[in-house]
């Protein structure tokens, strides 16, 4: 790589070590995730444990790693990972920097849906809650899909609408949580996203699905960088761009339904990470989208771990934090790199 | 040779593209005039294949419509600006169909290197493209046509909002590529500047080819004027250098 910079005199498009650097990242935080909280777990037993060596932590501090800690830390790192790579694309795909996951209606989709089944007098919904989400936000974006028609054309059709469909969404569950004041607490913490619920069948079934759009997306992120361009460029250079767009939507709106029917509204991630991770390399190339994705599962396992300590043994929602620290944050790399407005 | 025959488009329920029947001859610039509206830009996009037509257009023998095996650029009159992306970055892209997205070799990195320094824009490079002046970023994009090595380039009013300072400089880019052989077809709204620079100039009118030939056939031809409604003037000057200009009395 050296030798091709100091002939060309250009820096490269995208330093493969900084991918390394965040894999790095997200293996530290993971594991002080993992050993901090109300009771500290050993570092080195931890290890121990996590590789099957002998000596590592038993009984109740084993049970704590394993059903507890192990699977929050997890569910976190996927859907932070989820939720920063979706914004990511999207905001390529709408060529709009301020574009997030929750764009085309998914968190207005899957907040109706939660709402639903938080409200649902006599029958015992509450466990279903992360289907009814789930498909709340696919029904949200595929209508979105269906009213936008020219998607195909015009992907600001599909944003409005988007937006249409979002508003209506949120109307129904404002309707549907005045009718049931007594949901309104649990519904007002699912909105501000939680991960207390995570165990392993959440993470088995999430993880199914997130991993599969992540590929997808980490497939074609190299071409993605087409769409940064006016269509005709990107044929010109050899992409279907409307093929493109549609796989890349599918596979961003799959990620977001479930990050959000297993953790709630967990917003700015995916405005925050994407930016942070562009303005630190000073590239808004989408070969980055797999630090992107890293860096956003770091980021919300951090938070996680803010969240769970800060007011312990008291928990804030993840929501919180995340917006806490990513707003502030977002301002300062957005002044010093100028991003948007450039 | 890009033959097209009997070319429609229609886009909705508006008839763009009628009937066009022209010869685009290899390695020579030909350009589209005509007042605005006349299809000149669709014509543009139905040469780059991704518009779909009726008719026929073959390039050496090929149907062009979704025929990613041809190396064409494409030149727009609006460019879509990449926000953050750097100049070489963005005319890096152009490697990507020869070298596979995220790719690129040695070979085009040092081809980026030399034609940023033939037009200009070395020590640009790691400027924001968003930070170009027009002049500028209309350099980037021919920057960018040229380390495509296309066989076929198209542009859409590659001179439009420049000053002539500017419009020489990029009219000068834009012969480069014909030096290296590439067939080159744009569409200009100065007829003066097409009729110095392009070898062939084909005249539309509402989605019609009135006439075509060769600029000095063209530029003394009297459908030139029916094409423009009669609001032109045709002056030779004493180099024998054609000038078109708009006549005072336009809208009477």
């Amino acid at each position: 790589m050296k030798t091709q910079n100091s002939n060309s005199g250009l820096s490269p498009i995208w330093n493969w070590k900084i991918t390394a650097l965040s894999f790095a990242l997200l293996f530290v935080v993971g594991i002080l995730a993992i050993s901090f909280g109300p009771v500290s777990l050993n570092f080195v037993k931890i290890i121990r444990t996590l590789f099957g060596l002998p000596d590592g932590l038993t009984g109740q501090d084993r049970t704590l790693l394993i059903d507890l800690r192990l699977p929050r830390a997890l569910l976190a790192a996927l859907v932070g990972a989820a939720l920063a790579t979706s914004g990511a694309v999207y905001q390529t795909v709408f060529r709009n920097p301020l574009a997030d996951p929750y764009l085309l209606g998914a968190a207005a989709g899957a907040g109706l849906g939660a709402t639903i089944a938080i409200t649902s007098a006599g029958a015992d919904l509450y466990s279903l809650l992360p289907i009814f989400s789930f498909f709340g936000a696919i029904l949200a974006v595929l209508t979105s899909f269906f009213i936008s028609g020219k998607f195909f054309a015009e992907p600001n059709s599909l944003l409005l609408s988007g937006i249409a469909v979002g508003s209506f969404a949120t109307a129904v569950q404002t309707y549907l949580q005045q009718r049931n004041s007594s949901s309104l607490r649990p519904v007002y913490s699912w909105i501000l996203g939680e991960l207390t619920v995570a165990n392993w069948q959440i993470v088995t079934w999430s993880s199914i699905y997130i991993l599969i759009a992540l590929v997808i997306l980490i497939t074609v992120s190299k071409q993605l960088d087409g769409l940064m361009l006016t269509d005709e460029e990107a044929y010109s250079l050899g992409i279907n761009p409307n093929k493109l767009r549609v796989i890349a939507v599918v596979a961003a709106t799959l990620a977001t339904a479930t990050a959000v029917s297993a953790s709630g509204l967990i917003g700015f991630v995916g405005i925050v990470v994407p930016h942070l991770v562009r303005g630190i390399t000073h590239r808004v190339t989408n070969r980055g989208l797999l630090t992107i994705a890293l860096v956003g599962a770091s980021f919300l396992v951090l938070a996680d771990l803010g969240a769970r300590t800060l007011l312990s043994p008291a928990e804030l929602p993840i929501g919180v934090i995340t917006a806490f620290v990513g707003a502030p944050f977002f301002l300062v790399v957005l002044r010093k790199k100028r991003l948007v407005t450039q | 040779m890009i033959k097209v025959e009997d070319l429609n488009v229609r886009l909705g329920h508006r008839n763009v593209l009628k009937d066009i029947n022209v010869e685009i001859e290899d390695g020579k610039w030909t350009c589209l005039v005509g007042p605005n509206g006349a299809g000149k830009t669709t014509f543009l996009k139905a040469l780059l294949g991704s518009q779909p037509y009726s008719g026929s257009i073959c390039d050496s023998g090929v149907e062009v419509f979704r025929n990613h095996d041809r190396n064409v650029a494409f030149v727009p009159q609006h460019p879509q600006i990449p926000i953050g992306m750097s100049v070489s970055e963005y005319v890096m892209l152009g490697r990507s169909k020869r070298d596979g997205w995220g790719n690129e070799s040695n070979k085009s990195r040092n081809l980026v290197a030399d034609i940023l320094g033939l037009t200009g824009l070395f020590g640009m490079q790691n400027q924001y493209v968003s930070q170009l002046s027009g002049g500028e970023m209309q350099r980037a994009l021919i920057a960018r046509a040229l380390v495509q090595e296309p066989t076929l380039i198209l542009l859409d009013e590659p001179t439009s909002a420049l000053d002539l300072h500017h419009q020489i400089a990029v009219l000068n880019n834009i012969e480069l590529l014909k030096e290296r052989g590439v067939t080159i077809v744009s569409t200009m709204h100065d007829i003066t500047l097409a009729a110095m620079y392009a070898e062939k100039i084909v005249v539309m009118q509402e989605g019609k080819v009135l006439l075509h030939g060769t600029s000095e056939f063209v530029i003394h031809s009297p459908e030139l004027k029916a094409a423009f409604e009669n609001r032109i003037n045709v002056f030779t000057l004493e180099s024998g250098r054609p000038v078109i200009v708009a006549k005072k009395d336009l809208g009477n």
